[in-house]
């Protein structure tokens, strides 16, 4: 078989975020998977690319609960290990243990769901084949992209290019050249 | 505009990786430090002027701690034996050996032998022997067992925690106090230990949520 | 299609002032004067650690002195970046935009001082760790049911949620100055800590997710930091703090001085940077009734202290003739005058959006926060239940060295911070102009 090469993905520039979000909107309904890139976050962008991970409230959920429990648990342990009187109150005292609850109980929130962020954004990721396309950098600045991920695909790509140019961009271009056997 | 090339993600996480790794290893070493040998001296002997044998004068010759450590069951610390002591036997016994010429030039001009002390507390640590050894606790839960010890070494580490185990529990560690100075326990077991010490709490009214208060030990 | 243009103007405008920084002669100078202050902050942390806190004022009966005046002081600024950052966002004022970056930045180094500042005050700083439980050679824990044990982890957790709430914000801004930046160090620096933000779609929603649930939990935070460090006073037997009126007494005050200080920094930055169009008189203008408010909400607490005194009777009404006409009356009234008269300029609109009146309110509150934490802490103890512990305290050249030396770790740490990062959310009003216009 011979070896040849094939975009990672098409990548289309947009002028405006509303064109943006209504092309990630037909071109998700017709069956692409696609990736929307934008200075700032969109409204509406969420239904327009069907975005429905829960994974980061649930990890700050889990968050939240682990780092209470666990410094509940701590402060519980170091006063039955070590019992102190005080002036006989009980040794397992939970009003004066919440607020150091409460506190770990944010943290663990907050570090669960950054760190889950993170992870499923796949970063920190300082070298991707979209950072090799000319204008993306205005991604960042004012220009609105759309990309539709044919992984190699020949055919699929030149009916992404289709596609995209349906949409209203305003250029359309390759990416990332990808060798495929 | 590609300013990282593929490789920097990998020397990225392995910068990270490395990082959290260095970041466990500063916690595991800094704890093993804090209970290394080195830190605590457990095991360690000092340079001294006599070498001065525990193991020979405790394991072989049977004498008791209190002939030289004599103020052990009435004052705070027990003190070191002056060269009178040493010279009770060494002005008769092994007169002209040249490792005791440091024992004799003391008793000559009146200078007291320098030992370097191996069993120390810190200052900010009130601590009196005469009470552990009137209430049963035996030199050698401390101090180990110096009648096998030929240089000596500290036998614990001296460590809050080392105090405290026993201040909060001290029935397995207490003893018949005319037998104080006994270095071999192995024909009591825990059992009977801990029954006598039990025993001995009750008569002594010794009451470990007292023991373990702070100024008990810091004045 | 004005929208775009602006977009890039406003990207411009602040991601480009790392590298193209506008006014280098003055930030040197200012430069210069915070490192003056931090040398001075060195020699007086070098001179505790040899010759241990008896280079201060602190003795009994008045043991806690300057450093926890500075701690309490410290951490109340910081607040306000948290609350004008989080809670702002949650309720969608836009406003905020301009504000959010420096004043979470304000916030992280406020904390850094207030942080070291007990740690200081421990009489051997190199154990503090001790403060924190694990399995340790002593056998002992921390007493996780005295606020001394609160207040170590609420400094500590206070300090990484702030730092995570403030770079989780950042992000997008550094990958925006990683996309402008031409020289190659600076795209090397901003590319390291962007970690490679491309913008896409579903990171975007799950940025928002964190970000918005991080600013949800940072409002309850503030409240729990000061709750730690007022209990630490309301738990004490001492007549003046014993009030449980004291957890939501000091979250007031502590936003009201972290607002005075978001006022000095905003007219600071707006003029050394000339960002005049992302820092209006519009921000002045709400940053004045911020502070108008929780100054008269601070106010009310004098008053609801010194009426309680009054119907109270007993000690209470004697520390407050003490507070009012005794030894250290001069810290009380200072900081009345300091706190409220000034502070009536924001009754009119004339004022509160003029940057020279609002910056001069903003020091002079800064000032008056600072003479009540002294009031606080001084009058409160230098009068003991027993005549024997009755003495009067006096700050040493090393205490207010000390003091001095702070203001050059604050000062340092943000001048850095200007020079060196995006001080405005610059995605963030863009996302407005996007929402409205685009």
């Amino acid at each position: 078989m011979a070896e040849r090469t094939c975009p990672y993905a098409v990548l289309a520039e947009f002028d405006a975020p509303r064109a943006l979000v209504e092309g990630a909107g037909t071109l998700r309904g017709d069956g692409w998977r696609i990736e929307t890139f934008s200075p700032f976050p969109l409204d509406g962008l969420g239904d327009a690319i069907g975005f429905s991970d829960r994974a980061v409230p649930v990890a700050v959920l889990v968050g939240a609960v682990l780092g209470a429990a666990l410094i509940f648990a701590i402060q519980a342990g170091a006063n039955l290990d070590y019992p102190l009187d005080v002036g006989g109150r009980p040794l397992v005292t939970v009003p004066g243990f919440l607020l150091v609850t409460l506190e770990c109980g944010i943290l663990g929130a907050v570090l669960a769901g950054i760190g889950t962020m993170l992870a499923r954004n796949g970063l920190p990721r300082l070298h991707h084949p979209l950072f090799n396309a000319e204008r993306f950098s205005l991604a960042s600045d004012d220009r609105f992209f759309l990309a539709i991920l044919v992984d190699g695909d020949a055919d699929r790509a030149h009916d992404a290019r289709a596609a995209l140019w349906r949409c209203g961009a305003v250029d359309v271009v390759d990416v990332g050249e990808q060798l495929v056997a | 505009m590609q300013i990282f090339s593929p490789s920097a993600d990998t020397w990225f996480r392995a910068g990270l990786a490395a990082f959290a790794v260095l970041v466990a290893a500063l916690a595991l070493v800094g704890g093993g430090y804090a209970r290394s040998e080195y830190l605590t001296q457990v095991g360690w002997t000092r340079d001294q002027q006599v070498p001065f044998s525990h193991k020979h004068h405790v394991g072989d010759l049977g004498i008791d701690c209190r002939y030289c450590h004599t103020s052990v069951e009435t004052a705070t610390r027990a003190g070191l034996p002056p060269t009178h002591t040493c010279m009770t036997c060494h002005s008769q016994v092994w007169t002209g050996a040249p490792m005791l010429a440091p024992v004799r030039k003391s008793l000559a001009t009146g200078e007291p032998l320098h030992w370097r002390r191996v069993a120390q507390l810190p200052d900010y640590v009130y601590f009196d022997h005469s009470i552990h050894v009137d209430r049963g606790v035996a030199c050698v839960e401390c101090h180990g067992r110096v009648d096998r010890m030929p240089l000596t070494w500290r036998a614990k580490a001296f460590e809050m925690k080392f105090c405290l185990d026993c201040h909060r529990d001290p029935a397995p560690h207490l003893r018949p106090p005319e037998q104080v100075t006994r270095m071999d326990w192995s024909d009591w077991s825990e059992d009977r230990a801990e029954a006598f010490g039990m025993a001995a709490m009750r008569r002594f009214h010794v009451e470990p949520a007292r023991l373990d208060s702070c100024e008990i030990c810091h004045r | 299609m004005t929208a775009p243009s602006r977009y890039h103007q406003i990207t411009g405008e602040v991601v480009s002032i790392p590298p193209r920084f506008p006014a280098p002669r003055a930030w040197w100078l200012l430069f210069a004067g915070a490192l003056a202050l931090l040398a001075l902050w060195v020699v007086a942390v070098a001179v505790l650690l040899v010759r241990g806190p008896g280079v201060w004022g602190n003795n009994i009966p008045v043991g806690w002195g300057f450093p926890i005046i500075g701690y309490v002081w410290w951490l109340g600024i910081g607040h306000a970046g948290t609350l004008i950052s989080s809670m702002l966002l949650l309720l969608s004022r836009s406003w905020r935009n301009s504000l959010n970056r420096f004043a979470e930045a304000m916030t992280l180094f406020a904390v850094v001082c207030a942080g070291l500042l007990p740690i200081l005050h421990l009489g051997r700083p190199w154990y503090f760790y001790w403060m924190a439980p694990y399995p340790n050679t002593m056998g002992v824990w921390p007493q996780f049911r005295s606020p001394l044990a609160w207040d170590f982890f609420a400094v500590v957790v206070y300090l990484v949620v702030s730092v995570a709430f403030w770079y989780v914000g950042i992000i997008p801004d550094l990958a925006s100055a990683r996309d402008r930046a031409t020289k190659r160090r600076w795209q090397f620096f901003f590319g390291l800590l962007a970690l490679g933000w491309r913008g896409a779609g579903s990171h975007w929603l799950r940025w928002r997710q964190a970000y918005r649930l991080t600013a949800a939990l940072a409002i309850p935070l503030v409240a729990l930091v000061t709750a730690s460090y007022a209990l630490l006073f309301a738990g004490g037997p001492v007549h003046g703090w014993n009030s449980t009126i004291f957890p939501a007494y000091f979250l007031v005050g502590a936003v009201f001085s972290g607002f005075a200080v978001v006022g000095i920094l905003a007219v600071v930055i707006r003029s050394l940077l000339g960002l005049r169009d992302l820092i209006t008189p519009l921000h002045f203008d709400r940053i004045g009734k911020l502070l108008l408010a929780t100054g008269l909400m601070t106010l009310y607490g004098y008053l609801a202290d010194a009426f309680t005194a009054l119907y109270g009777g007993g000690y209470e009404l004697e520390t407050l003739h003490d507070r009012v006409g005794g030894a250290y009356a001069w810290s009380f009234w200072g900081a009345v005058v300091l706190n409220f008269v000034p502070l009536q300029f924001m009754w009119r609109r004339r004022f509160r959006t003029s940057p020279i009146v609002l910056a001069l309110v903003g020091v002079s509150v800064a000032a008056g926060m600072w003479l009540e934490r002294y009031m606080l802490v001084v009058t409160g103890l230098f009068r003991d239940w027993t005549g024997s512990s009755t003495g009067l305290f006096h700050a040493t050249f090393w205490d207010w060295a000390l003091f001095a030396g702070f203001i050059g770790v604050f000062a340092t740490g943000m001048l850095l911070f200007v020079r060196l990062l995006p001080v405005v959310s610059a995605f963030e009003i863009k996302r407005e102009i996007g929402e409205s216009g685009g």
